[in-house]
C-alpha cells in the first residue's frame, strides 16, 4: 500500500510538473505579443494600401518567401501537399471575406504567418511558419500592403479534409508546436557583419532553406543538431548545404551558388524537383546581393561531419555494357563524356551532387523524369524523360552506377532494391513486358 | 503545279505573311514539371504468353508458307517465320490494327472510283477479316486446283501463285481482291521483319542486322565524320530485353 501511495504521489508530482511545464511552453509558444505592432481594426477586405513603395517591397517579400509556390499564382490556394499524415490543401489567401483572409486584420495576419495561428484554428507546419517566424515587422507590414492589392477570389478550400485522424484536428498542432516550434524573432548577431546577418535572416526566415535541407525527426520536427545537413524529403533528397567539401557546398564559390539560385544551373548541376520549383517561383526573383548574402552565410557555417561511403568497385564487363546503354539513351543530352549541356542539362563528369550516398534524386529523375526550372536567364526548361517503362530495376541501377563511376567519378553502389523501393513509392511505371528473346535456330 | 497555280500559291503566302505579325508570340509560362509518360503514349509491345491470340494453326501454316516465300531464309538472314513475323502479325491482328480502328469501314464503296482516286483498292473489311477470308480462299484454291494444302505445295508453285496475286490475275472469288491481299501480306511481312523486336517480329534484330539499321538510337553525332566505313553499330531495341 505504501509503495502504491508513493508511486501515486510521485506520478501526481510529475504530472503536476509536466502540466506546469506544458503551461509554460504553451504560454511561450503561443505568446502573440510580437504581433501587437500591427493594426487590429481594419480587415484586409476593407484595406487598400496607398504606400506604393511598401507594395513594391511587399511583392519582393512575397517572392522571398515563395508564397505563390503553394498558394498558387492567384493566391487562391488549393495546391495539394502530401504528408505522411494525410494530404493538405493550401488555403486561399486572397482578400475574399468568405473564402479567403479578407476578414483578417494585419495583426491576425502576423499571428498566422509568424506563429501558425490561423483564423479558423492552428495552421499545419506544412506552412513554414516555423521559418517565417523570423520575418521582421517591416517585411510583414510590406507583405500585408502587397496582399491588399491582390484581387479577391471566391474559392472555398477545405484545407485539412484529406488529413487522417487525429491529424485532422487542428488543435493537435498545439502539441506539435510546443515540441518543435521556436517562437522567437530573428536576432542579429552583433559579432557578424551586415551581409552575414542578412544571409542568415534570409536563409532561416523567408527562404526557409531548413524546411527541406534540415533533416526531420519522426514527428516531422526539424533536427536542429543537423542544421542544413540534408535529408530525405518525400521522394526527393535535399542535399547537405553546409560547406562540407565532399557532401556539401564546400567546393562551390559564392558566385556559383548565386548563379545556381538565380538561373537554376551553375553550368554543371541543374536544379530539379522541389528545388527547381523554388528557383522558378522564388530564387530567380532574389536580388543578386541577397543571393550573395545567402551564399556567404552558408559558406560561413561549420561543415557537417558527413563522410561519403566507400565507392563501389565497378565490374569492367558491366561497365562496357552500360556504356552502350548510356550512349543510346543518355549521351544525346548528357554528352558522350558526361559533359551535359551548359546551363541546360546536368553534367555527370565532375558533378559531386550526383555522387551522394543517397541516390534518391537520380532514381527519381530516371523513374519519373524531371524538368529544369524555367527562369528568365534559362528559358529552355529542358525536360528529362522517364525511363521507368523501358528499364527494369537492375538496368536503372546499372546505368546510374555507370555515370557515378565514370569520368573520374566514384560513388557507392546503387542497388536494384533501392530502385524497386522508389518505383513502388512513386507509383512509377513498371518496365513494359516485351517478347522473350529466342535463340537462333 | 502549273504556272497559274504557282502564282496563286505565292499570293496565298504573301497574304499569310501580312496577317502573321498581328498574331505575336505567346510566352510559355508555367511549363509543366511532370515529364512522366501517360499510358496512352506508351508503346504496346506484343503480348506473348506462349500461344497465338487470333490465328488458328491452319491459318498459321498457310500464312507461314506464303510469308517464307516473300522473305525466305538465305545467307543474309532467317526467314520471315524464323524472324517471328507470324507472332508479329498475330499480335497486330489481335489489337487495334486488326480491328481496323484507324480505318473508315463504312460504305458506300465503288471499287473503280476508289482505285482511281486513292491509287489503291479500298475495303470495308478489317485487316483481321481480310486475313481470315483471304487465307481460307487461298487454301481452298490450292485444294481445288492442286489437290493439296497450300503449305505443302513446292516453293515454285507458291511463288507462281504469289506472282498471279501480285498481277491481280488470281481468281479467289468475288469477295477477295487477290492483288489487295498480296499487298497486305507483303506490307505486313516487311513490318514484322523490320519493326522493333518488342512487337514480336525482327527476332534477335535479324531484320536490322540484314539491312545494317542500328535501331532505336538517338544520336549519331559521334559517328557523323566517319564516312565510307562500316561502323558495325550494335542494333538496339526501344525496350531492351532484361
Amino acid at each position: 500500500m505504501k509503495n502504491w501511495k508513493k508511486i501515486a504521489t510521485g506520478t501526481a508530482l510529475v504530472a503536476g510538473l509536466a502540466a506546469v511545464g506544458a503551461a509554460w511552453m504553451a504560454v511561450k509558444t503561443f505568446d502573440t505579443s510580437r504581433s501587437a505592432v500591427a493594426d487590429d481594426t481594419v480587415p484586409l477586405a476593407q484595406f487598400r494600401s496607398t504606400d506604393q513603395a511598401a507594395i513594391v517591397r511587399g511583392e519582393y517579400v512575397m517572392r522571398l518567401g515563395d508564397c505563390a509556390a503553394c498558394h498558387k499564382a492567384d493566391f487562391a490556394g488549393g495546391y495539394k501537399i502530401d504528408t505522411p499524415f494525410g494530404s493538405l490543401l493550401t488555403s486561399n489567401i486572397t482578400p475574399d471575406t468568405q473564402t479567403g483572409i479578407g476578414a483578417m486584420t494585419e495583426r491576425d495576419f502576423f499571428n498566422a504567418v509568424r506563429q501558425g495561428i490561423g483564423s479558423h484554428g492552428l495552421l499545419y507546419p506544412a506552412m513554414p511558419y516555423t521559418a517565417y517566424t523570423k520575418f521582421n515587422d517591416r517585411d510583414m507590414h510590406d507583405l500585408w500592403a502587397y496582399l491588399s492589392t491582390i484581387a479577391p477570389v471566391n474559392k472555398p478550400i477545405d484545407e485539412n479534409a484529406g488529413m487522417h485522424f487525429p491529424y485532422n484536428v487542428r488543435l493537435a498542432m498545439a502539441g506539435w508546436d510546443m515540441l518543435f516550434f521556436d517562437n522567437t524573432p530573428f536576432i542579429a548577431d552583433v559579432t557578424q557583419g551586415k551581409d552575414w546577418n542578412r544571409g542568415k535572416y534570409l536563409t532561416d526566415g523567408p527562404a526557409h532553406c531548413g524546411t527541406c535541407h534540415t533533416p526531420r525527426n519522426l514527428l516531422g520536427g526539424e533536427r536542429s543538431s543537423a542544421y542544413l545537413q540534408g535529408g530525405r524529403l518525400g521522394a526527393w533528397y535535399a542535399p547537405d548545404i553546409t560547406p562540407n567539401p565532399l557532401t556539401g557546398i564546400g567546393h562551390w564559390s559564392v558566385d556559383t551558388l548565386t548563379t545556381y539560385l538565380k538561373t537554376g544551373s551553375d553550368d554543371v548541376a541543374v536544379a530539379a524537383g522541389p528545388m527547381a520549383e523554388a528557383v522558378e517561383h522564388s530564387f530567380q526573383y532574389y536580388q543578386v546581393d541577397d543571393l550573395d548574402a545567402i551564399g556567404s552565410y552558408l559558406k560561413s557555417l561549420p561543415a557537417s561531419a558527413a563522410q561519403p561511403g566507400q565507392p563501389m568497385t565497378p565490374n569492367a564487363q558491366r561497365m562496357k555494357a552500360a556504356a552502350l546503354t548510356y550512349e543510346v539513351n543518355c549521351s544525346a543530352c548528357h554528352g558522350l563524356e558526361g559533359e551535359g549541356i551548359q546551363g541546360m542539362v546536368t553534367a555527370f563528369a565532375g558533378n559531386r551532387r550526383m555522387l551522394t550516398d543517397d541516390p534518391t534524386n537520380l532514381l527519381h529523375a530516371m523513374l519519373m523524369g524531371a524538368r529544369a526550372p524555367h527562369t528568365e536567364a534559362r528559358q529552355t526548361a529542358a525536360g528529362m524523360p522517364s525511363f521507368a517503362w523501358k528499364m527494369n530495376d537492375q538496368q536503372v541501377a546499372e546505368i546510374l552506377n555507370y555515370v557515378r563511376n565514370s569520368w573520374g567519378n566514384a560513388a557507392v553502389e546503387v542497388k536494384p532494391e533501392q530502385v524497386a523501393a522508389l518505383r513502388g513509392e512513386l507509383g512509377a511505371h513498371q518496365k513494359l513486358a516485351v517478347p522473350e528473346p529466342v535463340s537462333v535456330k | 503545279m502549273n504556272r497559274r497555280e504557282a502564282l496563286f500559291s505565292l499570293g496565298t503566302i504573301a497574304a499569310s505573311l501580312a496577317v502573321a505579325p498581328g498574331l505575336g508570340a505567346v510566352e510559355l509560362k508555367g511549363v509543366p514539371h511532370d515529364t512522366q509518360l501517360s499510358d496512352d503514349h506508351m508503346p504496346q509491345p506484343a503480348i506473348r504468353s506462349g500461344g497465338f491470340l487470333v490465328l488458328s494453326e491452319a491459318e498459321r501454316r498457310t500464312l507461314g508458307a506464303l510469308y517464307d516465300r516473300l522473305l525466305p531464309a538465305d545467307e543474309y538472314g532467317p526467314s520471315a517465320t524464323e524472324a517471328g513475323c507470324l507472332e508479329f502479325i498475330d499480335s497486330q491482328l489481335a489489337g487495334h490494327y486488326g480491328a481496323g480502328k484507324a480505318l473508315y469501314l463504312e460504305g458506300p464503296i465503288r471499287p473503280e472510283s476508289e482505285l482511281q482516286l486513292m491509287g489503291t483498292a479500298q475495303f470495308l473489311a478489317s485487316p483481321l477479316e481480310r486475313y481470315r477470308s483471304g487465307l481460307a480462299a487461298l487454301e481452298a484454291y490450292a485444294q481445288r486446283v492442286d489437290g493439296q494444302h497450300l503449305a505443302d505445295l513446292p516453293a515454285e508453285r507458291i511463288d507462281a501463285l504469289l506472282g498471279e496475286m501480285e498481277a491481280g490475275r488470281l481468281d479467289l472469288g468475288q469477295a477477295i481482291n487477290s492483288k489487295g491481299l498480296f499487298e497486305l501480306l507483303l506490307q505486313n511481312v516487311r513490318e514484322g521483319y523490320l519493326a522493333d523486336p518488342m512487337y514480336g517480329g525482327n527476332r534477335n534484330m535479324a531484320g536490322w542486322k540484314m539491312i545494317g539499321f542500328p535501331g532505336a538510337r538517338y544520336d549519331y553525332r559521334p559517328y557523323i565524320d566517319r564516312r565510307g566505313e562500316n561502323l558495325r553499330l550494335i542494333p538496339v531495341s526501344l525496350i531492351p530485353a532484361d
